[in-house]
């Protein structure tokens, strides 16, 4: 109980601190506040590593390349109107794609946009509603990959 | 919402129209692929039926014909009618996920993929390329 109340005591200070006009200067010294990652991060990192993995395979299966290289190019614009929508200021603008396993062949590819279509169409369903569409149509392309690499 | 949902029922309308058209165009492997197609079209056209009901809206009565972008006369243009179908669908239905959530937009979703798949496989029977476009439903 006593614990408790301190902590609530300086959860007090602090939102008068955070609300006091102009500010105080008194607690200007704190850090800033780590930002949460935006929900469609998740979205935008698959974007960025099934482009990478596309570009992995067409770089090592040069005849694959036509019919992959379009894929990649899907993923290359959901990437771009993820990172817009974030905002540039986002946590992880610039960051680094992350590192992927190459995949052996077309099969992992297609594992890896099963997995990514379901991380979208979860994204979809719960968006607020600005983001809805977008999200939906990266989802259902997502879907349409899948079927592309039967 | 109930606009937008009116909106997919005259598509899946449509689709179920244009289905008859296309499939005495098409080879027999290609019809059992119509047929399919129009029944998950008649499927979501009744599921807007019944949602619409509920939400006691009454949209206007599906038109008795359509009028078609192009002439189908054969094969090639039964195809490109069957893209065109599928890409219309898939747009009605991208626009209901705005106005919608929870088990209506849970719907809306499942039909503007199941539209965006279907697309795909006609372009694949079509020999149309790229099979995919990034974001499916957006229009044009």
């Amino acid at each position: 109980m006593w614990n408790r109340r301190r902590v609530l005591g300086a959860t007090v200070i602090g939102a008068v601190a955070v609300t006091a006009p102009g500010g105080c200067g008194l607690f200007d010294s704190d850090p800033e506040p780590i930002p949460e990652p935006d929900p469609i991060q998740p979205v935008l990192d698959e974007a960025r590593a099934l482009a990478a993995a596309y570009d992995r395979l067409a770089a090592a299966q040069p005849d694959l390349s036509g019919r992959i290289t379009p894929l990649a190019e899907d993923h290359r614009a959901h990437a771009a109107a993820l990172a817009i929508l974030i905002g540039a200021a986002g946590p992880s603008a610039g960051a680094p794609v992350p590192s992927a396993p190459a995949p052996a062949a077309l099969s992992g590819l297609r594992a890896a946009e099963s997995a990514a279509m379901k991380t979208a169409s979860a994204s979809a369903r719960t968006a607020p509603a600005d983001r809805a569409a977008l999200m939906g149509s990266i989802a259902a392309c997502r879907a349409t990959h899948v079927e592309a690499l039967r | 919402m109930n606009e937008q949902l009116a909106a997919a029922l005259a598509a899946e309308e449509a689709a179920i129209y244009a289905y008859a058209l296309i499939g005495v165009r098409l080879s027999k492997g290609e019809q059992t692929l119509a047929r399919t197609a129009e029944a998950d079209h008649r499927t979501r056209r009744d599921q807007l039926v019944s949602r619409l009901d509920q939400l006691k809206a009454s949209p206007a009565p599906a038109p008795a014909g359509y009028d078609l972008p192009f002439p189908v006369t054969d094969r090639a243009s039964a195809l490109k009618l069957a893209i065109h179908i599928e890409d219309g669908v898939a747009q009605a239905w991208r626009a209901t996920l705005a106005v919608t959530s929870a088990a209506d937009r849970a719907t809306a979703l499942g039909a503007l993929t199941g539209a965006a798949i279907q697309a795909v496989k006609w372009r694949r029977v079509a020999g149309v390329a790229p099979l995919t476009m990034a974001f499916p439903g957006r229009p044009q």
